[in-house]
């Protein structure tokens, strides 16, 4: 945020054989971010936000059938295909690897959820409303997004600001991946996760838990793969294949 | 991954020691360089946060979590990483707590009941009331206090104050795990739940039960499931037997789709196979069989009929899933059941042959197998009245109580949740004074003359003896993280122990408290605190008791991870070789289908229906949010010409029906149909009036022969399509999804 003298590569590895579809990190990411309430009629509209959500994806028929789970949320991928085409620079790749969304530039045009290859961008059709009590939940860190303002998954920035407040303004030290779990920058759905399916952490870091797990699975011999890689956008999440004891090669599959 | 306990302590703060700021409002040092104009530094000043341990009671497993709290108000719901049972990570339904605390329908002041509606009273007024009817009824048995399931010191106060009331108490839980207890207390003799180790097994056979996602404690067994996937090199395996593909079948690596009922039938075909192939344990097998060896279970061989008939499932699977279970490579192997499996007229038989296919293959005990919890650390939260406050009552014990004259009704809504057939309704309209101590208006609330508002457990004081614990001793404690936010909510416990007072019921001193000035639920609390903190073991120790009670309140709880039951099974009772009644009741009319009903991931058996987020949280298998659906199977519906959103009339025995749209999709077995459970409701606030329909109104009310319980998973329904179709709410959908050529999004690959 402040500064620029270090850089970080912020980033998640999903090991798809541990998650269960439980949707514990759906709804704490509601929590965290003042996710308005997604009611019956946004959902037929076809117009819920959830910065997180759990893909379901069907493979065969009974009684050889298999439902997969994966969790989807913004890839903050290095050559971002939302970037380029926002008017306004709303969104745009930081120092620390991530790619943001400044909501007050956002003016609305769409063009980035066009052209996002995952899905991951959430338009805010209405202003948001809770009820006077429930507003008393809401995180005095995140601002709230009113009407016509695109949102997505920010890796929790509010927590790594904090964090950063800490570690690298008052001791003057690198943010390191150890010292950020003291000063507690892991997003929420990460903490949540039961299974620790997902691990998050900084992949310049070369002790991050991260940057062990790329180097055990992604080069060629793991289990490590990024989503709809050949597209060319360079994700920063690393997901890990899902074991099946059936399993004879990759397989396709439809939502 | 996750917090550290070290990071945890240094966030702790307590009410008694001072708040402790996890960060202050400072401003780092700055270079010179350009700032973005959206992080003004000088805009940058963070409110002080604090962080309370306490417990979640949104469920029965009672995770132990730790709050944000901004300024006075509860902003986040984490996991206490250093609670035994959870160990840092939490549900979905953990997290909706905060949307109970600051409901908008939640009851602020006490009601009464005048003519059709209710009208605010004060407090005075509402307990003279109360104590005006208890003072003087003649006969004290037809008290009766209605509870959840109670543990710890609640439990205690409950059970002394009807005690001395000399009333009856019964505790309700929707779908009842009485069954569930008994077979754990028949087969290995334990009235406290075991611990299972899924995290070091390595073969896992689960027959119908949930684990992942509501059966029993699914925090700590996800955590566990997470470890026998990915957490050794050695990855364990998980075959789910389940009528139903759950989204615990669907991380199974292999499903079999057993006939409803036929459960126990299949445990027992294993466990023939295990003794006639001379696998497991010899010792083991004779005295399961009474010394008859496999001859004694011929009824239940694989190869009959009357097995695949039973069970639906082919001879050879039969024994290829014994032959795994019992082989030594596949060690620890485990088999759990419950849920469905539990929920037949021949639900004790089906577990209990489940259970033991434990004791069979020698996995009790043992690492990856099933261990036994000691008992709670202070005797008197164990005693024989205070563990039955923790079972909840059995379907026939509802229908067949005595009608109270007085009822008190305390966070529970067994109006919506038990069958018509229980006739609850009858028992409190013919109730003369009913008292609902409750935060929410629901169906039971609804017909109370009197309304309490409680605390939510955000603003009350409280403890648990988790069960099943985590294989040692364990209190959790929960303190008030905020001041309540409404000035008209009491504690319940608080205001029992004001009534056994203001009835002269001697409470005090039963309690231990006759020493305390109106003693209240916090001093009853430290009074168990200071027995364990005379103890001087475990994880808390202090060497003055304000520095043991601040210990405490800090970490959560208090355990001692050296008390472990290693004591084994004394006795193994021998199996029931009879073959078991499996009924199913049936109505006429329409395509036949097995129903079953399935506690939901989100709302659970409905007593969260009223908080949006888990309203709008999906179900994992079909997507579906704020909605009641009918599971089918996609050829099924196919062929009866129903599509997606087209709405169909289920019909149970008695001519009872509710109306709900059809989800086709392909892992349904194709004579059944599965529908969850705890929508429908008439009364329970704006998020879950009107939405969906109560499945248990199907119910027939069939229990299991041997407990009692009911047999929630033995109905047949027929199913007709009426004319008319709806858009199903559901997150499916809500983006624009194509079939990725080539590069699949879920990859796959065999196991190494």
């Amino acid at each position: 945020m402040t500064t620029n003298r270090i850089s970080h590569k912020w980033g998640m590895v999903v090991d798809v054989d541990r998650c269960t579809g439980c949707q514990s990190c759906v709804v704490a990411c509601q929590a965290e971010n003042n996710i308005p309430i997604n009611t019956e009629d946004v959902f037929r509209q076809r117009r819920a936000i959830q910065w997180i959500h759990v893909e379901r994806y069907w493979e065969g028929e009974f009684p050889d059938v298999r439902a997969r789970f994966i969790p989807v949320f913004c890839q903050h991928c290095e050559n971002a295909p939302c970037e380029p085409v926002c008017p306004v620079y709303a969104t745009y790749h930081n120092n620390q690897g991530m790619n943001v969304q400044v909501y007050n530039r956002c003016v609305g045009t769409r063009y980035c959820a066009n052209n996002c290859t995952y899905n991951v961008r959430f338009f805010n059709y209405w202003e948001p409303v809770w009820p006077e009590s429930l507003r008393n939940q809401l995180n005095p860190d995140v601002s709230m997004r009113s009407r016509g303002i695109m949102e997505k998954c920010s890796f929790n920035v509010q927590r790594l600001q904090k964090a950063q407040r800490v570690v690298e303004g008052q001791q003057g030290e690198r943010l390191t991946d150890e010292k950020l779990k003291e000063g507690n920058y892991l997003p929420a759905c990460v903490q949540a996760c039961p299974t620790n399916a997902l691990v998050f952490g900084d992949f310049l870091d070369p002790d991050s838990q991260v940057s062990h797990l790329k180097e055990e699975h992604l080069d060629g011999h793991g289990r490590g793969y990024k989503m709809l890689e050949h597209v060319g956008t360079e994700p920063n999440v690393i997901y890990l294949k899902k074991v099946d004891i059936h399993a004879k090669e990759v397989v396709k599959g439809h939502a | 991954m996750g917090i550290t306990r070290r990071q945890f302590l240094k966030w702790s703060g307590v009410s008694a020691v001072g708040a402790v700021a996890f960060n202050g409002c400072l401003i780092p040092e700055q270079e010179l360089q350009i700032e973005s104009p959206v992080f003004l530094p000088e805009d940058l000043v963070n409110g002080i946060d604090n962080w309370y341990a306490t417990l979640c009671r949104m469920d029965p497993e009672g995770c132990g979590i730790i709050i944000r709290v901004v300024e006075g108000r509860a902003k986040k719901v984490e996991g206490n990483p250093d609670y035994p049972i959870n160990q840092g990570k939490h549900h979905a339904r953990s997290e909706a707590g905060l949307q109970a605390l600051y409901h908008p329908d939640r009851i602020s002041e006490p009601l009464a009941r005048e003519g059709d509606a209710h009208v605010p009273i004060s407090w005075d007024e509402a307990r003279r009331r109360i104590v005006d009817r208890m003072a003087g009824m003649s006969d004290r048995s037809k008290f009766l206090l209605v509870t959840q399931p109670l543990r710890g010191h609640q439990a205690l106060l409950a059970s002394e104050f009807v005690k001395a009331y000399g009333g009856r108490s019964m505790a309700y839980e929707t779908l009842e795990q009485v069954t569930l207890r008994r077979s754990i207390l028949e087969v290995f003799g334990q009235e406290r739940l075991p611990v299972f180790d899924i995290q070091a097994c390595k073969y896992l056979l689960s027959f119908g039960a949930d684990f992942l996602s509501t059966w029993v404690s699914p925090v700590k067994y996800s955590r566990g499931y997470g470890e026998l996937r990915q957490g050794s090199s050695r990855r364990g395996l998980h075959v789910q037997v389940d009528p139903r593909f759950s989204m615990t079948a669907a991380n199974a690596d292999e499903w079999v789709p057993v006939k409803p009922g036929g459960e126990g039938v299949l445990a027992m075909s294993m466990a023939y196979v295990i003794m006639r192939d001379g696998l497991g344990d010899q010792a083991a097998a004779d005295a399961l069989t009474g010394g008859g060896g496999h001859e004694a279970l011929s009824a239940f061989s694989p190869d009959s009929q009357q097995v695949r008939d039973a069970t639906g499932v082919e001879a050879g699977r039969i024994k290829e899933l014994a032959h795994a279970f019992a082989d030594p490579r596949n060690r620890p192997v485990m088999a759990i059941g419950g849920g469905s499996a539990g929920a037949h007229t021949s639900g004790l038989f089906n577990l209990r042959a489940i259970y033991s296919l434990n004791v069979l293959v020698g996995s009790v005990n043992t690492p990856g197998g099933i261990q036994f919890n000691p008992p709670p650390p202070l005797p008197e939260l164990s005693t024989t009245d205070v563990m039955a406050m923790g079972v909840p009552a059995s379907y026939r014990e509802w229908k067949e109580m005595d009608r109270p004259q007085v009822l008190m009704i305390r966070g529970v809504n067994p109006v919506h949740g038990l069958p018509a057939d229980a006739n609850f309704r009858a028992a409190v309209e013919g109730a003369e004074f009913v008292v609902a101590f409750s935060s929410f208006m629901d169906e039971t609330t609804a017909m109370a003359d009197l309304v309490l508002p409680e605390h939510t457990y955000l603003e009350d004081w409280g403890d648990d003896v988790p069960d099943p614990g985590p294989g040692y001793q364990v209190i959790g404690f929960q303190q008030p993280v905020v001041s309540p936010f409404h000035a008209g909510t009491r504690g319940f416990a608080d205001e029992l122990m004001a009534l056994g007072r203001a009835l002269g019921l001697d409470l005090d001193s039963r309690l231990g408290l006759a020493n305390v000035t109106d003693p209240t639920m916090e001093d009853l609390l430290k009074s168990g605190a200071e027995k364990l903190w005379e103890v001087d073991r475990g994880s808390v120790r202090a060497s003055s008791f304000d520095g043991f009670w601040n210990g405490v309140l800090q970490r959560g709880g208090w355990w001692d991870t050296g008390t472990v039951d290693n004591s084994g099974i004394r006795n193994i009772s021998p199996l029931d070789t009879a073959w078991p009644d499996i009924s199913i009741s049936d109505a006429p009319g329409g395509r036949a289908f097995n129903l079953v009903p399935f506690v939901s991931n989100s709302i659970g058996d409905g007593h969260l229906a009223h908080l949006p987020w888990l309203q709008a949280t999906p179900d994992p298998i079909t997507t579906i949010v704020w909605h009641t659906w009918v599971e089918m199977n996609t050829r099924t519906a196919e062929e009866m010409g129903l599509s997606k959103g087209d709405m169909v009339v289920v019909t149970a025995e008695g001519n009872r029906t509710v109306e709900a749209p059809v989800y086709p999709h392909p892992a349904v077995p194709p004579d059944t149909v599965s529908m969850p459970i705890g929508q429908g409701h008439t009364a329970f606030g704006q998020y879950a009036e009107g939405v969906g329909v109560n499945t248990l109104s199907l119910l027939a009310g069939l229990t299991d022969s041997s407990t009692g319980a009911l047999a929630w998973a033995a109905t047949r329904v027929r199913v007709v399509k009426s004319n008319l179709s709806i858009d199903i709410p559901r997150f499916e959908g809500n983006q624009f999804a194509e079939e990725a050529d080539e590069q699949a999004i879920i990859k796959i690959t065999k196991p190494e």
